[in-house]
């Protein structure tokens, strides 16, 4: 853990008041079984810090699902999203990747990333489908963020984790009090990442890591993918709610605009060409185009996971598909 | 915030200076950038119908050629048909060059032989461009072209030219001649038979209808060819043309960024590259 500050969780609320005159503050809070982003008004009620997750994955603020982006009408706010798990911090690094390649810039993005100050939190709470660690992600902030914060016995935690985060820490230091995290706390952090890591590791024992996914994927037969996809209705949910899956088509509009709008390979046609061929025609073919992707292809292109254990695809699936049982199948015994 | 000269999305606008019609569904445009516009031959260009869509191209005209680019364009669909209906003063747009053409430095010192067929004409144009500007550097030239009938073939004056050149070959074929025809009947493949080449010191070209590519690339084998000399132009449905879309992998490639010109050797345990 980097240094750690200690601050009264009324003081951090007072502080968050006083920052929405100039941002956007989004805070998780709990709707009846699941948890939501809320942008922070009046007086916050049912906040869920430390509990793993928020529903809409950390892509949706950065990626609008629908944007001009030749003219670039978007209001650009500027965001503070408090609340974001490991899994969506480290799915950063692949849109990252992707949308900051210096060759081209997708400026959209570029500046919805630069306005948004990113501040993770520990999940000391896991949801039943969590699977991070099984992919090497711990728990609890490890990159990509600007702050960290855990609330522990009406206490706020945070540490600093980049020149950003340290801007607005600063803010809050010079009008609320602000003193060095107690011992106490830090080892009841500490010793609650070590409980949520073994409740994950046992919750997910049978599945294989992420590089024998990958080989299971390139071993597989079609037998199991169609077996699996029979009651796929290619509805994209998947690929909507995955914080790694950004595919797009440009649409036109008058004037030579265009509008960069979400798409998925899962949609029938994504890759028809002229004449009607179409290499995905087939629905057990799509629906393995996701894991090829996810663990062959786009691991290869970009050195970078496509898939953080976060487990989203496997609680939108109206099909009942769980991804995991899949890969469970496949590795069999030795999994 | 945003209009900026550099944002990846926007294109600039060309001007149609003419329209050839090339054979019953193929028209060449000659286009007027409204500024300097260069590519490398196998290079592609996204080409926007204002408030339509877009399409991929890859220029037929010379890559020498910095104030003029040339498409030539088959109908084959919504973008394809009102491209067709595009008349000489009307504004169309641009975006790219992208991709990774042929690698010229290569295929110096060596014999290229060219597999052609349709409309893939069009990018092996612009690269019989490149080779006739710098035939000092490549031993000998052949070009294998089909198309299904006589009157489907493009470039006619083209041809007619490069078959004065020295160390350019052509060879053509159409799958049903007529009376008119003089020249080799059957698939474009069968021109293979005919030609003399010293494989270990050539590399062939390939481009055209899928179907064309894949028994065209296996003749190729048969007849020699290591498969890091056969150089495929590869044709995926794509949007952005800049590796963000998605629509356009092939396997762990991105046909727009790392293509659309593979080896086979590159391309071969990808699953789908004929469709
Ligand atoms: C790198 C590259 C170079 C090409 N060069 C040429 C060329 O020089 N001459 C030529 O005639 N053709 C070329 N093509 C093929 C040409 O791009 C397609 O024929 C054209 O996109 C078909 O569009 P359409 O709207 O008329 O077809 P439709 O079948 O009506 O397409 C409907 C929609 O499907 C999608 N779509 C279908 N086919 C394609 C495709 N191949 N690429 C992208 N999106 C597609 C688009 O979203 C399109 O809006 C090239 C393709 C590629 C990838
Ligand atoms: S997958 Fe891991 S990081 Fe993501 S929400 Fe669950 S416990 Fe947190
Ligand atoms: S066309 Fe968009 S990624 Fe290749």
């Amino acid at each position: 853990m980097n240094p750690s500050f200690q601050i009264h969780k009324n003081d951090w609320f007072a502080f968050l008041h006083k920052s929405s005159e100039e941002y956007n503050v989004y805070l998780p809070v709990r709707f009846n079984n699941h948890i939501e982003y809320e942008i922070l008004q009046d007086e916050p009620e049912n906040i869920a810090l430390n509990i793993a997750r928020p529903v809409t994955p950390l892509k949706t603020f950065l990626l609008p699902v629908k944007e001009n982006v030749v003219i670039n009408t978007s209001i650009h706010n500027k965001n503070i999203i408090i609340g974001v798990p490991s899994c969506d911090l480290h799915a950063l690094d692949l849109l990252d990747k992707i949308y900051l390649d210096q060759k081209f810039i997708d400026d959209s993005y570029r500046i919805n990333r630069e306005n948004t100050i990113l501040i993770g939190t520990d999940c000391l709470e896991i949801h039943e489908n969590c699977h991070c660690i099984s992919y090497n992600i711990n728990p609890f902030p490890e990159i990509n963020h600007d702050l960290s914060l855990v609330a522990v016995n009406g206490e706020i935690i945070i540490s600093v984790n980049s020149g950003k985060g340290k801007k607005l820490f600063d803010e809050l230091k010079s009008s609320f009090p602000v003193k060095e995290a107690e011992k106490m706390q830090i080892d009841k952090i500490q010793e609650k990442r070590k409980e949520i890591i073994i409740q994950l590791k046992k919750n997910n024992k049978s599945l294989p890591d992420y590089q024998k996914t990958g080989d299971l994927i390139q071993k597989s037969e079609d037998e199991i993918w169609e077996r699996y996809a029979r009651t796929c209705v290619s509805c994209g949910a998947c690929t909507t709610i995955c914080p790694t899956c950004t595919c797009f088509l440009l649409i036109d509009r008058p004037d030579f605009e265009k509008v960069r709008q979400v798409d998925a390979c899962q949609f029938p046609g994504f890759e028809k060409i002229a004449a009607g061929e179409d290499p995905l025609k087939r629905k057990y073919v799509r629906f393995r185009n996701r894991y090829l992707c996810k663990y062959v292809w786009r691991p290869g292109q970009f050195s970078s996971i496509a898939c953080t254990g976060c487990g989203r695809c496997i609680d939108s699936c109206i099909g009942n598909i769980s991804k995991n049982e899949i890969f469970i199948e496949m590795a069999g015994d030795d999994g | 915030m945003s209009e900026t000269k550099n944002n990846i999305y926007k294109p600039i606008k060309a001007k149609v200076d003419k329209v050839i019609q090339e054979s019953p569904a193929i028209k060449s445009f000659v286009l007027i950038p409204e500024h300097e516009f260069s590519f490398k031959t196998g290079e592609f260009i996204e080409l926007t119908l204002n408030g339509y869509g877009e399409a991929p191209f890859t220029p037929s005209s010379s890559p020498l050629e910095k104030k003029k680019i040339e498409v030539t364009v088959m109908k084959a669909g919504y973008v394809t048909d009102k491209i067709h209906a595009l008349r000489p003063g009307n504004i169309v747009g641009i975006r790219g060059p992208f991709g990774r053409g042929y690698p010229l430095e290569k295929f110096y010192g060596k014999e290229v032989v060219i597999l052609g067929g349709g409309c893939g004409f069009a990018p092996i144009r612009s690269l019989l461009y490149n080779l006739m500007a710098e035939k000092d550097n490549f031993k000998k030239v052949t070009l294998c072209y089909g198309a299904k009938t006589p009157e489907d073939c493009i470039y006619k004056p083209f041809v007619d030219e490069l078959r004065k050149v020295d160390k350019f070959e052509i060879y053509r074929s159409v799958d049903k001649a007529d009376e008119t025809w003089e020249e080799k009947e059957g698939v474009v493949t069968v021109l293979l038979d005919d030609i003399k080449v010293d494989i270990p010191n050539s590399v062939a070209v390939v481009c055209g209808p899928p179907v064309m590519m894949k028994f065209g690339t296996f003749k190729l084998l048969e007849m020699g060819y290591p498969e890091e000399d056969i150089y495929l132009s590869m044709e995926k449905n794509m949007s952005c043309g800049l590796g963000k879309c998605g629509h356009c992998m092939l396997g762990k490639y991105f046909v727009c960024k790392d293509g659309p010109v593979f080896t086979y050797a590159e391309i071969k345990n990808e699953p789908g590259i004929w469709l």
